[in-house]
């Protein structure tokens, strides 16, 4: 463009430079006169003029010349340009390309990485314990806990019991899944006095409607008793357990229809005595017990809300036991855990020996009531004179019930506190009040025959009311009163029957 | 009181008593997504009407291997639905969910429907691609699925492999070469055939894709004419995508019956018609005729013909070490 403009400005200063000639030769061809009027001394001058107008052409000519050559520089210049554009619109091309292939890439790797980490193994820690799983959660493996540090106090026992602290429950809980359906428990019991293992069992989950699980675990009978050690509203269980079997060892076919609806479990078992605080881990006779429940929550899928909490069913369990005293209980014991009944010496089990229990539970909002009647019933016989035999036929009942305070749902499977304790977010725990009736009749025909009634009460019931603080899902406080009185003992003072139990429990909870 | 206990026990009935529904899983390969969509409400009302059932049934996508690697790991599927037949042998032989012998318990070796491999390209056909030779050219940009993950990106290379040996006069040396070329101007290697497409429609990588049939198709259909064509190459693959039950997992979750007539219906005059409009070539003949104006005429070799069947060329391409491995650089 400047090159351009210079050659312009040559052509037009060459018009300038001769400007006379030019303006005389305009003015003279403007005239028109002028031609007509040479001078005789124009001659030489005429030369002159050829000579610059030959030189004009010739400028003119190279001007031209110029002008020619600078617009090929231009189209050069532009075709140039035009490849050096190509070539950047190309290269930009290209390089789109390769920012577009990083930028998939990009994602293709994240993908990937996503897709690694679902194969990884997951690892959780929360309130419900530690669970390390694989990532398709076909194999999982959880520990949790469980732990009690109770108090019990008793008042005006002529100081028969001890009152004192006690550490009732000390379970480190295993479970886990193998190759997806199978399921493990075991946990052993470092509370008490004896160290037992408490459950341990192999379940293979079929489907949720047909499992199958054996070893040690709960029988399937009683409704209290099969409720969890961690979230009973008492610290003991009512004299209604006292008649049903605890854990034992067998097989037991189980599962869940219609989505829990129906609930059934019936299993073959070595046989438990009535409630025993001790298992074992062995068989003491060649008699096996059969023990099953089948137990219904109607409404617990249908929305009529107020009936979802619904339950009732029956367990019971039967047994040939011929096999005199360990299949005989070795006594009953109150709230307070102090023995109250036991059969005298030379007396062992001699028969059949059934149970059957009715029970139930309605949760509803705060408000929660559990129900259960047993009847165990046992024969008997004497191994000293006299030689007799007889038909037992021991029952129990109770019937508690629980309102949350603070507006938590109430369940079979404990209270999860709205708001955790805290106190600096204004966050309290869980407030529970609950209260229970209980009672347990031994067969009058068990006097004086197989019990004494200078040693054993032949019946008791007792009413208790407490409160439950749970400060948080893992954190539990109780505290309760229990009152439990006897009938049918005429032995001597002291002893557990000859007055009423009072105690005074307290507990601290772990579990997680 | 009675009448109270009455009105309970009604209640609880009827709260048991609720419609039956079945819900299965099926588990396949990536492009499918648009075929079963479709074919599952169609067959969910051929299922109440006989029935009288309600069928739900729910879909996983992913790379053909992929998804048979997931099955085997646990997934748990009813039935599946994969791009090449050794991924569902894989599946009985490692976890031995189905019988061995599961070709045989459907029509045209369990193989509903057929597709084969053909190239996009971007409208006007910018760099003249026109068969296989101008994929290996230095300048071209291809963009296909990783072989190892992807049942349509195994075809895609058998199909390669056989247009090469052809050319080449059966030389295995020079099919080697030609498709190391071809793996040379991959830039991206999806885990399946729907992430290549994406890579290519969406994130306008690369000049061609080696793209299933009915994945070409789609493109076409939902992004426009005016702005990808399909060329045919000059020979392809025979591709057969099978399905079959999975026997044990569908006996479990007591849906065999259903899974089992899911099939069975892919055979039916509405099953291929549904496959034809999602533009897979139908096995019904009346079907395909109908839909002959869809489906290019061109040279198709097959899996069992050409390469000896699906586990010789699994192990011989694509098993660890494979020609596969030994030729892809990246």
């Amino acid at each position: 463009m400047k090159l351009n403009q210079l050659i312009l400005a040559i052509v037009a200063g060459a018009q300038f430079a001769f400007p006379l000639l030019a303006a005389d030769g305009e003015a003279t061809n403007s005239t028109g006169a002028a031609q007509n009027e040479i001078p005789a001394s124009a001659a030489p001058s005429a030369a002159n003029n050829s000579a610059e107008a030959a030189e004009i052409e010739a400028l003119k000519k190279e001007v031209q010349a110029l002008n020619q050559r600078i617009q090929n520089l231009e189209q050069q210049h532009e075709l140039q340009q035009q490849a050096i554009a190509n070539t950047n619109q190309e290269q930009i091309q290209e390089l789109d390309q390769k920012v577009r292939i990083l930028e998939r890439q990009r994602e293709l790797d994240k993908e990937d990485a996503t897709a690694a980490a679902k194969t990884q193994p997951l690892v959780k820690l929360d309130a419900n314990g530690f669970t390390l799983s694989s990532a398709d959660t076909n194999f999982a493996i959880s520990l949790h806990g469980l732990v009690q540090l109770d108090s019990r106090t008793f008042f005006a026992d002529h100081n028969i019991a001890n009152s004192g602290f006690l550490l009732r429950r000390a379970r480190p809980i295993i479970s886990g899944t193998v190759f997806h359906d199978f399921d493990f428990m075991f946990v052993p019991d470092f509370g008490g006095n004896t160290v037992q293992i408490q459950d341990a069992y192999l379940n293979y989950r079929f489907v949720p409607e047909l499992q199958l699980q054996a070893g040690k675990f709960k029988s399937p009978v009683g409704l209290e008793q099969l409720q969890s050690d961690s979230v009973l509203p008492f610290n003991e269980r009512s004299l209604v357990t006292d008649l049903v079997p605890n854990r034992d060892l067998g097989v037991e076919l189980h599962g869940d229809l219609f989505g829990g609806v129906a609930s059934y479990a019936a299993g073959i078992f070595n046989g438990a005595p009535d409630y025993n605080g001790t298992t074992v881990n062995s068989d003491s006779d060649n008699d096996k017990a059969f023990a099953g429940r089948i137990f219904f929550q109607p409404w617990k899928t249908s929305d009529m809300e107020v009936l979802r909490g619904l339950g009732f069913g029956v367990g019971g369990s039967y047994e040939a036991d011929r096999n005199g005293t360990s299949g005989l209980t070795p006594g009953y014991t109150t709230d307070g855990q102090q023995k109250f009944f036991a059969y005298t010496n030379g007396v062992a089990a001699n028969g059949t020996h059934w149970r059957i229990s009715p029970q139930g539970y309605y949760y509803y909002g705060p408000f929660g009531i559990l129900g259960e009647y047993v009847i165990s019933d046992q024969q008997v016989s004497r191994t000293t004179a006299p030689l007799v035999s007889g038909d037992l036929q021991n029952t129990a009942w109770e019937v508690s019930a629980g309102w949350v305070l603070t507006g938590e749902d109430a369940s079979y499977n404990g209270v999860t506190p709205r708001h955790p304790f805290n106190p600096r977010a204004g966050g309290w725990g869980a407030w529970q009040v609950v209260g229970r009736y209980e009672e347990l009749k031994v067969d009058k025909s068990a006097f004086p025959t197989f019990a004494s009634s200078t040693a054993s009460a032949s019946s008791a019931h007792a009413w208790s009311a407490g409160l439950n603080w749970y400060l948080n899902k893992n954190i539990r406080l109780n505290a309760s009163f229990s009152h439990t009185m006897f009938s049918g003992y005429t032995g001597a003072t002291p002893a557990v029957p000859a007055q009423a139990e009072n105690v005074f429990f307290t507990r601290i909870q772990l579990t997680f | 009181m009675k009448a109270l206990l009455a009105l309970l026990l009604a209640s609880a009935l009827v709260a048991m008593a609720g419609a039956k529904e079945i819900k299965f899983l099926n588990v396949s390969y990536d492009p499918t997504r648009e075929l079963y969509r479709e074919y599952n409400v169609a067959f969910a009302k051929y299922w109440k009407a006989k029935t009288g059932d309600d069928v739900v049934v729910q879909m996983s996508h992913g790379g053909s291997g992929k998804q048979a690697q997931s099955v085997i790991n646990g997934l748990e599927a009813d039935v599946v639905t994969l791009a090449l037949a050794y991924d569902i042998d894989a599946i009985s032989e490692k976890a031995n969910l189905l019988p061995a012998d599961w070709q045989k318990h459907l029509p045209d070796h369990s193989a509903p429907y057929t597709s084969t491999i053909v190239f996009l390209v971007r409208q006007g056909n910018p760099k003249h691609i026109h068969d296989w030779d101008d994929l290996v050219k230095p300048d071209i940009s291809v963009i296909t699925p990783n072989p190892k993950t992807s049942g349509g990106a195994r075809w895609a290379f058998l199909a390669a492999w056989a247009y090469a040996l052809e050319k080449n006069d059966n030389n295995e040396a020079k099919a080697r070469d030609f498709v190391a070329r071809l793996y040379k101007n991959v830039p991206v290697l999806d885990t399946g055939a729907r992430g290549s497409t994406i890579t290519f429609v969406q994130h306008e990588i690369g000049d061609v894709l080696l793209a299933w049939e009915n994945e070409a198709h789609l493109a076409i259909k939902e992004f426009g004419a005016d702005q990808f064509e399909i060329v045919m190459p000059s020979l392809s693959i025979l591709a057969e995508p099978p399905v079959a039950v999975v026997d044990k997992n569908a006996k479990r979750h007591g849906t065999l019956t259903a899974a089992r007539a899911y099939l069975e219906h892919l055979y039916s005059d509405e099953g291929q018609e549904i496959a034809a409009k999602n533009f897979y070539r139908p096995r019904n003949e009346k079907i395909a005729a109908k839909y002959a104006g869809q489906f290019a005429q061109l040279r198709l070799v097959t899996v069992d013909g050409e390469f000896g069947g699906w586990q010789q060329a699994q192990q011989k391409f694509f098993g660890d070490g494979g020609i596969f491995d030994q030729i892809y650089q990246h």
